[in-house]
């Protein structure tokens, strides 16, 4: 049973990852991305990982690629696919350059996960996953990640947090650099305070953009 | 049998091959009623009959609902794409039915001597798997929307898509505040952890926000501008007709029993009642579906109640209103289980 659902999930990950090189259309690859991370959830779940597994639906699959849908919906549909216009790039100057930083990044990435890959031995392949333990605290369940994070990994845990806030606020700022975050033409948001106007107040008037003071 | 970790748990396969039909069927059969309720209560709210013509006091209606869309022609626009169109209700229904599964409707129980617990599975991570499937349920809104080739239903979907996002982050903090106090995630964890007061009570920030989130999730009024009729004629599925947007349609008001069913589950105490009464195990789920119905009908009041609100005032109000009171709601929440603990 396992191995079957392995191979179906193993074969979702490797079509996903191909087609998401391979496809013209962006929003296809989007989609083939999807289907590709969906089905390494189902991979974290044949190792026992079930909150690794929930948390790669929901962050990647739920949040992250929504995004990514979201643009390319928006932005996409342009005539000319992604290649095409990258094959145009190639004649374009500098092109030998970035072909040649192109080049040593893909070959720098490929030896590093050489090194990842030969320096387990490849022993993770031949065995087995984690045993089955019930229990609030067993291998993999989110009591026992949670306790990792805040006593062995904190350091790392706060470093990532801290890196996350800073592009955070980073994106917000350079939104509003750009003129993003304007409010249109003077009207105002709702904020915690209007829910102590008086009943009744307000309600044309914030249709035509204006607010009873 | 393999190199692989083994799937197991504590109960034998035919069991658990028998809980997924009962429950599939248990949803199937709480649509339609959950359908004639909605029609009949808007009727008397409007202050009119509502259906009275098919069967016995209009019971049958959703049956000829049903039965027409099923027969009807599955149009579809020469714009549109043929397999993502024809997936896309798929995905939502696929996704309602195995968020139905979480809910408990009790708790285990000596059936013919073997253990069998009320429920489709007690996931160790509980809420975790509601959002995962929450999150692919946005998928088929997007690609109905996005694969029909039509401006309405596109505008839809990407409204659809926006107000997901907004409003997922204060569901998942509005439940993180729960999870605090009862310090597990598994479902029926939390029901049993309700036994002294249910968490409406000292979670009552908490059960504002995810309820009012939980509207938006479902796309109900007055949150429901993904399919608003006035603007999008009827948003991500103006497109499809017959029994794709039976699908559609069966799926949006399983989502509403599926958020009825996590609020009984998380804040009304799942199948507990009050005053210390402990009825026979097998009244529990009767004791789940009538709370599930209460919330059903919150959900009905509501639309006949307020309207619509403006889109910007959607996106201000999850982000300015609902997701401060929801990160204040955890943080007090885990400062007083700290200093009490």
């Amino acid at each position: 049973m396992s191995a079957v659902l392995f191979f179906i999930a193993a074969i979702g990950v490797i079509s996903g990852a191909v087609g998401v090189v391979v496809l013209r259309n962006p929003f296809y690859s989007v989609l083939a991305l999807v289907a590709h991370l969906l089905s390494l959830a189902v991979l974290f779940l044949l190792l026992r990982a079930e909150f690794v597994a929930a948390v790669q639906v929901v962050v990647y699959a739920g949040a992250v690629m929504v995004l990514y849908v979201f643009v390319v919906a928006y932005v996409g549909g342009e005539s000319d696919s992604l290649g095409e216009r990258l094959r145009g790039a190639g004649h374009g100057p500098g092109a030998s350059r970035l072909r040649l930083g192109g080049a040593i990044l893909a070959g720098a990435l490929l030896v590093e996960l050489l090194i990842a890959l030969l320096g387990t031995g490849l022993e993770a392949i031949g065995g087995y996953g984690a045993g089955y333990a019930p229990g609030p605290e067993a291998y993999g369940t989110p009591a026992y990640i949670g306790k990792l994070l805040l006593t062995r990994f904190l350091l790392a845990f706060e470093i990532a947090s801290f890196l996350l806030l800073i592009a955070a606020v980073g994106g917000v700022v350079l939104a509003r650099r750009r003129g993003g975050l304007e409010d249109e033409d003077g009207r105002e948001a709702l904020t915690p305070l209007d829910l102590l106007r008086p009943r009744g107040t307000g309600t044309m008037a914030e249709g035509v953009g204006r607010r009873p003071s | 049998m393999s190199s692989l970790a083994l799937v197991g748990y504590f109960e034998p396969w035919w069991i658990q091959v028998i809980k997924g039909i009962v429950i599939f069927a248990v949803g199937l059969q709480l649509v339609p009623v959950v359908l004639i309720a909605e029609r009949k209560l808007l009727g008397r709210f409007q202050g009119r009959y509502g259906p009275n013509r098919v069967g016995p006091y209009g019971a049958l209606q959703p049956l000829a609902d049903i039965l027409k869309l099923l027969t009807k022609e599955q149009s579809r626009p020469s714009t549109s794409i043929g397999l993502l169109f024809a997936i896309a209700p798929l995905i939502s229904i696929l996704t309602a039915v195995a968020a139905f599964a979480i809910i408990p409707f009790g708790d285990t129980q000596d059936i013919f001597g073997t253990k069998v617990g009320l429920y489709g599975v007690d996931v160790s991570i509980g809420p975790l798997y509601l959002f995962a499937f929450g999150a692919v349920a946005f998928y088929g809104i997007m690609l109905g929307g996005w694969s029909s080739g039509s401006k309405y239903s596109f505008l839809g979907a990407m409204r659809g898509a926006a107000q997901l996002i907004s409003y997922e982050v204060s569901q998942g903090l509005a439940l993180v505040g729960v999870i605090i106090t009862a310090q597990t995630l598994s479902l029926t964890g939390i029901v049993t952890a309700q036994k002294g007061m249910w968490y409406f009570i000292p979670q009552f920030f908490g059960f504002l926000v995810f309820l009012v989130a939980g509207f938006a999730e479902t796309n109900r009024a007055p949150f429901d501008l993904t399919e608003a009729d006035a603007e999008l004629v009827g948003g991500y599925n103006t497109e499809f007709g017959g029994g794709r947007f039976a699908s559609y349609y069966f799926a949006e008001y399983l989502n509403v029993l599926v958020v009825a069913g996590i609020v009984t589950t998380v804040f009304l105490g799942g199948w507990l009642l009050p005053f210390g009464i402990h009825p026979p195990g097998f009244l529990d789920p009767i004791v789940v579906l009538f709370k599930m119905s209460l919330i059903t009908f919150l959900f009905i009041w509501i639309r006949a109640t307020l309207p619509r609100l403006r889109y910007d005032q959607l996106m201000s109000f999850g982000w300015k209103v609902l997701l401060p009171l929801a990160t204040l709601n955890t943080l007090v929440t885990a400062i007083v289980v700290v200093a009490t603990h």
